[in-house]
């Protein structure tokens, strides 16, 4: 009975506070009243009644705080009464209040949004079991690579031969035209080892996945991604057993893959396939000793078997492929799966990290300035209610609730916004960032967010908690409020963290700064072509029906004829590979006389094919010489090369480059058929323009097999071609008569990569264009940050120095000079913290050389741009408190003190 | 605060507001008037102590609170004993007898 009464009192208390103490206030009252009457009766006067009862009746508000720890509050009631003051008091400063959440909601969420994506990208295990226990193997060929993929042969030794893995699984992406499932398209697809599912330990969601004899047999089976089940089959049960045709060859389904499997990527990027197929490697493949370094290796670490020991075993059989291929010099290298999967990505993560990094400091330093200035505006009222006897223990709880209340309500802003933004980031980022669709905000980033909100809670919200504690109650209550030694060097602590934010804020503007210039160069670089009005598209003929390169070829002229009869086109041309697109094999050229100096290692070019039109098509100049054309097609034609000036610079120095020889490999004392230089043309960017450029060579398509000499037949047949047509007018316009054109020459063939030169240029800068824009975007978000600060100080010490602003004006002083006087004040705190910043930059701005390009990290002009930004921006932060404090009126002031 | 008045001792003020409402319904005020005059001035109840003695009584069910209309017509906060109040308050009568016979005892062998 008394437990539950008490219990019920508990709970009423609990939820009536605000009642029961309107109840206790006039049960109190009333009681004073009592007394005062009693007095009265008593024959005292009113004043002397009340003086004696005020006497008797001791600090009110010690009785009630009595009263209330009587009626059994809890430490929950307590925290409950306190988070309804602290959020009364926040709204009576509603300025305050959004300034500080929005400042912690940009620090925490910025922070939780960018980790989820380091998380995703670095720290999260790959999508396989036992990641760490997976390796990528990468071949080596002395004085031209340290890494590449491997050739086809050596898969297949390394298969047979090596004892320290699971299982070794060789992979190659392949397109094929796919018809026979919808609309026909052009489908990424893998070819992998039977190897490769139980290497990477992943069961299919149904059907199976490759036998070992399926893939030696080049059985006509394929697995599907989810993706494409789900797209092209409509997610359909009984899909396993169904046919459809691959470049035009019957193929039976055996397989779905789960949600979300990948295979991994070779080097650089991870690509999303549509299915996968045996690697059934033919003949001519097998046959490609010490060439074509293109297969791609992962391979399983046996239980107990080291990193080391497993790279001992293959380096043993490596001696076995080395003992066939006496010519050539290879070796073995061997690196974890994931550490080679994120190595692209990190510079950039670690970027943005340290970026967030220096938010979050800005911020904190921030929260912790206003909660100061609000401490110092609430001295008064802090004394008056120690004075009126409420505990110091209570005041510092509730500052500290108060705080942890921001906090909390800053936290969960932050989640919302980092929720908002890893949702925009996993479709914005660049394809470039591995595993990019395991992006999410997860519990540890939760976690990690929360602990953060807390410190920043606890630290920002305790020391002007314990300052303002600390204050005497009489200093608190004198004239003005302000004791001139505590408000000194509350000041300097003040000023002291502006400059950090400035400081920390200029790190941010130089970085942004850097990225930015290094973006506009980019923009600026000449590619050596003209990309506008250009439209491409890339066809791939199988070779069931083109199986000859006469028949390829005859395709592609009779195509090229048909479309240039469309009006407005003004060159139609062909090529193996696009320029910034990264899409050309990497080939050595020896060139006639040219003698190798000892040490030297061979240069790999980029090397083209390229049909007589495609220089007109692309306006890449001639330089000297003449561009390939009709004649070179001609059966039987001598064999001839174009090459880029850089490469005609570097290998034919002083001497006439036209009428030259190169031939193919990286000795001329070789048995290749010579090629003859006829034409010289200016350079072009192969790779996306902040990359490094290799020099270009051009062969005629159809000389292509002649060129290779004995080994010619061995490259097959040249049937995926880039389709380059420049037209006077708007390129997209001919995206429809250029499909049209196709179809009409033949039905099943699929038109990928449609686009304009200029999307292909504009896709090879998002990566560095989604970096700047990041970067920059923190950088205006930190400098508005620093100057929320400044202006917060300022416009407080204005407040503060109302008093004696008015003096100085009564005793002569001009608006102009007040005026100044502040402004000074705002810019010295920003010089200051930009000098800070600008030491501070040069240290740590060499961290981002490997983002730059052709700016150098301790770039002058960045950085006066940098500094003259900032102290612009605060002496615009210090110009609206300046023309407070010129507007303060000398007798007003005065007199309302 | 005259010479004449007593300390109160541990316990006693709630047994001397169990005591005073025993009599009665009373406000807070009535009752420490209430115990001034019965004990001729000797005991007065600080309202620091007497409020929160109050409250704890109430939390712990002894007594009720009702809101009332005090004699010159003005709102008030009534006491009264509950059944495990006054319960409480022979308990407590019984104890405190018993402990000043046992005093008075060891006092008077002297």
């Amino acid at each position: 009975m008394s437990i539950l009464s008490d219990l019920r009192f508990r709970v009423r208390a609990l939820f009536y506070w605000r009642a029961m103490d309107g109840e206790l206030d006039d049960e109190l009252r009333f009681h004073f009243e009592k007394e005062v009457e009693k007095h009265r009766a008593a024959g005292l006067a009113e004043e002397e009644a009340r003086r004696q009862a005020r006497l008797a009746f001791g600090g009110e508000s010690q009785v009630a705080e009595d009263c209330r720890e009587a009626r059994g509050i809890g430490l929950l009631e307590s925290v409950f009464r306190d988070l309804s003051f602290a959020l009364r008091q926040l709204k009576k400063s509603p300025g305050f209040a959004a300034t500080a959440v929005l400042t912690l909601a940009l620090g925490i969420g910025g922070v939780t949004a960018v980790f989820s994506v380091v998380y995703a990208v670095l720290l999260r295990p790959l999508p396989y079991p036992q990641a760490n226990r997976l390796v990528v193997l990468h071949e080596g060929l002395q004085h031209l690579f340290n890494e590449a993929d491997l050739s086809a042969p050596d898969v297949l030794v390394y298969q047979r031969e090596s004892r320290a893995f699971t299982g070794v699984a060789g992979f190659i992406d392949q397109g094929y035209d796919v018809t026979g499932a919808g609309e026909p398209f052009r489908a990424q697809a893998e070819r992998v080892s039977a190897a490769m599912f139980p290497v990477l330990g992943v069961s299919p969601l149904m059907g199976r996945t490759f036998t070992r004899h399926e893939d030696e047999n080049s059985a006509a089976v394929a697995v599907l991604s989810y993706a494409l089940w789900k797209d092209r089959f409509s997610g359909s049960a009984n899909v396993v057993g169904r046919t459809f045709d691959l470049d035009l060859r019957p193929y039976t389904i055996i397989g779905v893959m789960p949600q979300g499997f990948e295979t991994p990527a070779g080097m650089g990027a991870v690509q999303t396939h549509d299915l996968w197929v045996p690697m059934s490697l033919t003949p001519t493949e097998k046959a490609a000793e010490a060439d074509e370094f293109d297969y791609g290796v992962v391979a399983r670490l046996k239980a107990g078997v080291t990193m080391r020991q497993a790279l001992e075993d293959a380096q043993r059989v490596l001696k076995i492929i080395q003992a066939k291929v006496s010519d050539a010099h290879l070796s073995i290298s061997m690196r974890g799966l994931k550490e080679q999967t994120v190595q692209d990505a990190r510079p950039l993560l670690r970027t943005l990290l340290g970026a967030v990094v220096l938010i979050l400091l800005i911020a904190c330093a921030n929260l912790a300035n206003l909660l100061l200035v609000r401490a110092a505006g609430r001295r008064r009222e802090f004394g008056v209610r120690m004075a009126l006897g409420a505990a110091r223990r209570t005041m510092l709880r509730q500052l500290l609730i108060e705080s942890l209340l921001l906090s909390a309500i800053g936290g969960a802003a932050g989640l919302g916004l980092a929720a908002a933004a890893v949702h925009w980031a996993s479709r914005v980022l660049p394809d470039s960032l591995p595993q990019l669709g395991e992006i999410a905000i997860r519990w540890p980033v939760a976690l990690l967010a929360a602990g953060l909100v807390c410190a920043t809670g606890v630290a920002c919200g305790m020391a002007p908690a314990l300052a303002s504690a600390k204050a005497e109650v009489l200093d608190a209550l004198r004239e003005g409020g302000q004791a001139a030694g505590q408000g000194r060097s509350q000041h300097r602590l003040r000023s002291t963290l502006v400059v950090a934010e400035m400081a920390l804020a200029m790190l941010l503007v130089v970085g942004a700064g850097l990225l930015l210039r290094s973006f506009a160069r980019m923009m600026e670089t000449n590619p050596g072509f003209q990309p506008d009005h250009v439209l491409t598209a890339d066809l791939s003929l199988p070779t069931e029906s083109y199986p000859t390169q006469e028949k390829v070829d005859e395709f592609f002229s009779s195509l090229a004829q048909r479309v240039k009869a469309t009006p407005g086109v003004e060159a139609v041309g062909f090529a193996s590979g696009l320029p910034l697109a990264s899409d050309y094999s990497s080939r050595a050229f020896a060139a006639e006389g040219y003698v190798r100096p000892q040490g030297e290692s061979f240069l790999l070019v980029s090397s083209s094919f390229v049909d007589a039109n495609y220089f007109q098509a692309m306006r890449i100049p001639l330089i000297e010489g003449r561009y390939p054309d009709a004649r070179d097609e001609q059966p039987g034609a001598p064999l001839t090369i174009a090459v880029s000036q850089s490469y005609a610079r570097r290998f034919f120095g002083g001497r006439d480059p036209v009428g030259m020889q190169v031939k193919c490999g990286v000795n001329y004392a070789n048995k290749m058929p010579p090629m003859t230089v006829v034409g010289v043309v200016g350079d072009v960017k192969p790779n996306p323009v902040d990359r490094f450029q290799p020099m270009q060579t051009y062969e005629p398509i159809a000389q292509a097999a002649a060129d290779l000499g004995p080994i010619g037949n061995r490259i097959g047949v040249i049937s995926d071609m880039d389709v380059v047509v420049r037209t006077a007018g708007d390129p997209i316009a001919l995206e429809a008569t250029l499909t049209r054109e196709v179809h009409q020459a033949d039905p099943t063939l699929a038109v990928s990569d449609l686009q304009t030169m200029e999307e292909v240029a504009s896709s090879t800068e998002a990566p560095r264009r989604f970096n700047t824009w990041v970067l920059t975007s923190f950088a205006a978000v930190a400098l508005a940050l620093a100057l929320l600060g400044i202006y917060g100080v300022l416009a407080y010490s204005v407040t503060e120095r109302t008093r004696e602003i008015a003096i100085r004006m009564a005793l002569g002083a001009t608006r102009g000079d007040v005026e100044w006087r502040t402004l000074w004040h705002s810019v010295v705190l920003g010089a200051v913290g930009v000098a800070v910043g600008l030491a501070a930059s040069m240290g740590l701005t060499r961290y981002l050389a490997s983002l730059l390009y052709e700016v150098k990290p301790m770039d002058a002009p960045t950085m006066t741009g940098a500094a003259v930004v900032l102290l612009a921006s605060a002496a615009m932060a210090g110009w609206l408190p300046a023309r407070r404090a010129a507007r303060v009126h000398p007798m007003e002031a005065l007199r309302s003190e | 605060m005259s010479d004449s008045q007593l300390d109160l001792p541990q316990g006693t003020l709630d047994l001397l507001i169990l005591r005073t409402l025993s009599l009665g319904p009373q406000h807070g005020w009535a009752i420490s008037e209430r115990v001034q005059q019965v004990s001729a001035d000797m005991l007065r109840i600080q309202q620091g102590s007497l409020y929160p003695a109050l409250h704890r009584l109430e939390r712990r069910g002894w007594v009720t609170a009702k809101w009332g209309v005090s004699d010159n017509n003005r709102k008030a906060k009534y006491y009264e004993l509950t059944r495990s109040g006054r319960r409480q308050l022979e308990a407590e009568t019984e104890s405190w007898r018993r402990l000043t016979s046992a005093v008075a005892l060891v006092l008077g062998s002297e």
